[in-house]
C-alpha cells in the first residue's frame, strides 16, 4: 500500500467523481412536474403571489394603495397643522362609515372577550394554560423520541 | 391547462442533470426528486425565456444547487433539536490512511459496478463533507464561493473537503475488493 499526498488524493477523487455519468431521474418526476403545473393552473389568481395577479388588478391595487397612503399622509399633515382632530375624524367617519362600523364591531368583540374571560376563575385559566403547556411538552418530547428511535435508526 | 409539448422535451433533456445535482448534494433520492420538481416548476414559469436560451442548462443547475443547499440548511435547522450535530468521526487530529495506488484501486471491477460504489460512497459521507465536496468537484466552485453558499468559514470548507476526500477514499478502500459487496 502506498500513501497518497493530498494533491494525488484530490486528483484521484476528482477523476473518479467526474467520470460518473448523470444519475437517471426517476420516471415519476416528469409526471409529478406536469401534475403540479396543472394543479397550479387551477389555483385562482387571488391565492397566488403578486406576480401572478392580472395586470388590471395590479393597477387597481396600486391605485387603491396610493389613495389610502395619500389620505393618511394628508390627515397627518392636517393634524400637525392644527386642524381640529375631532372635526377631521367626524368628516372622515362620515365618508368611511363602513370602517367605523368595523371599528365598533372590533371594540364590542374585545369588550365581550374581556367580560367573558373576567368571569372565568383565574385558577381555571392558569390550569388551562398549564395543561396546554404540558401537552405541548409531552408531544414535543414524544416527537423527539420517535425521531431519534425510528427515523435516525433507519438512516 | 397543460404544459406545452416542447416543455416536456425540455424537461426530458435536462431532468437527469437536475436530479443528479440535487441527489448528490442532498444524498436522499426522495428529497432530490422534490427539489427537481421545484426546479422544473420554476423553469416552467420562465419557459418563454428559457426555451430559446443557450444558458438554460446553467440556469437549471444553479437553481438546483441553490434549492438543494437551502433545503439542507432549512432541514438542518428544523431538526437541530432532534439530532446530534457533532460528528464524532470528524473530531481530533487527522489520521493517516493508506490507500491502494490509484491504478490498482479498482482492478478487476467493471465500470458500472465502480460507478455504483462511488455514488454510494458519496451518499455515505456526512453532509458537511459531501456538500462542499460535490460543489468543488462537480460544480467547479472555488473554495470562497462554497464558503459563501454554505455559510461556513473558508478554512472549514477546505478542511471538510480534504476530510471528505479522505473519507470517500476510505469507504472505497473498504469496499474495494471485487469480492466484497458494497454495504447499503
Amino acid at each position: 500500500m502506498k500513501k497518497m499526498t493530498p494533491e494525488e488524493l484530490e486528483k484521484f477523487i476528482h477523476q473518479n467523481l467526474r467520470s460518473l455519468p448523470p444519475r437517471r431521474a426517476p420516471r415519476s418526476l416528469e409526471l409529478r412536474v406536469l401534475a403540479a403545473i396543472e394543479r397550479q393552473a387551477t389555483i385562482p389568481w387571488y391565492h397566488k403571489s403578486w406576480s401572478y395577479w392580472p395586470s388590471a388588478v395590479r393597477m387597481a391595487f396600486l391605485a387603491g394603495a396610493t389613495g389610502v397612503t395619500g389620505a393618511l399622509v394628508t390627515a397627518f399633515y392636517l393634524m400637525c397643522n392644527g386642524a381640529n382632530a375631532s372635526a377631521v375624524a367626524v368628516q372622515a367617519g362620515e365618508r368611511l362609515s363602513l370602517f367605523t362600523k368595523i371599528y365598533h364591531l372590533a371594540l364590542w368583540t374585545a369588550d365581550f372577550a374581556v367580560q367573558v374571560f373576567g368571569r372565568i376563575p383565574s385558577l381555571w385559566l392558569y390550569g388551562g394554560l398549564a395543561l396546554v403547556a404540558a401537552l405541548y411538552a409531552t408531544f414535543f418530547g414524544l416527537g423527539a423520541f420517535a425521531y431519534r428511535t425510528l427515523y435516525r435508526n433507519n438512516n | 391547462m397543460t404544459a406545452p409539448p416542447d416543455f416536456t422535451t425540455f424537461m426530458r433533456n435536462y431532468q437527469d442533470m437536475v436530479y443528479s445535482t440535487a441527489v448528490r448534494l442532498i444524498g436522499n433520492e426522495t428529497q432530490a426528486e422534490d427539489i427537481a420538481q421545484e426546479v422544473f416548476i420554476k423553469a416552467y414559469e420562465r419557459f418563454d425565456n428559457l426555451r430559446t436560451s443557450d444558458t438554460a442548462g446553467g440556469w437549471l443547475k444553479t437553481v438546483a444547487t441553490n434549492l438543494s443547499i437551502n433545503h439542507i440548511q432549512r432541514y438542518k435547522k428544523r431538526w437541530r433539536f432532534f439530532s446530534d450535530i457533532v460528528h464524532h468521526d470528524d473530531e481530533g487530529a487527522e489520521k493517516e490512511v493508506e490507500f491502494a495506488a490509484p491504478d490498482t484501486f479498482f482492478a478487476g471491477v467493471d465500470s458500472a459496478e465502480r460507478r455504483e460504489w462511488i455514488e454510494k460512497a458519496l451518499e455515505k459521507l456526512p453532509e458537511h463533507q459531501r456538500v462542499p465536496l460535490v460543489l468543488y468537484h462537480f460544480e467547479d466552485l472555488p473554495y470562497e464561493e462554497i464558503a459563501k453558499k454554505t455559510k461556513v468559514s473558508l478554512s472549514k470548507v477546505k478542511t471538510d473537503i480534504l476530510r471528505g476526500r479522505e473519507a470517500l477514499a476510505k469507504i472505497l478502500v473498504r469496499s474495494g475488493s471485487p469480492h466484497e459487496q458494497f454495504e447499503t
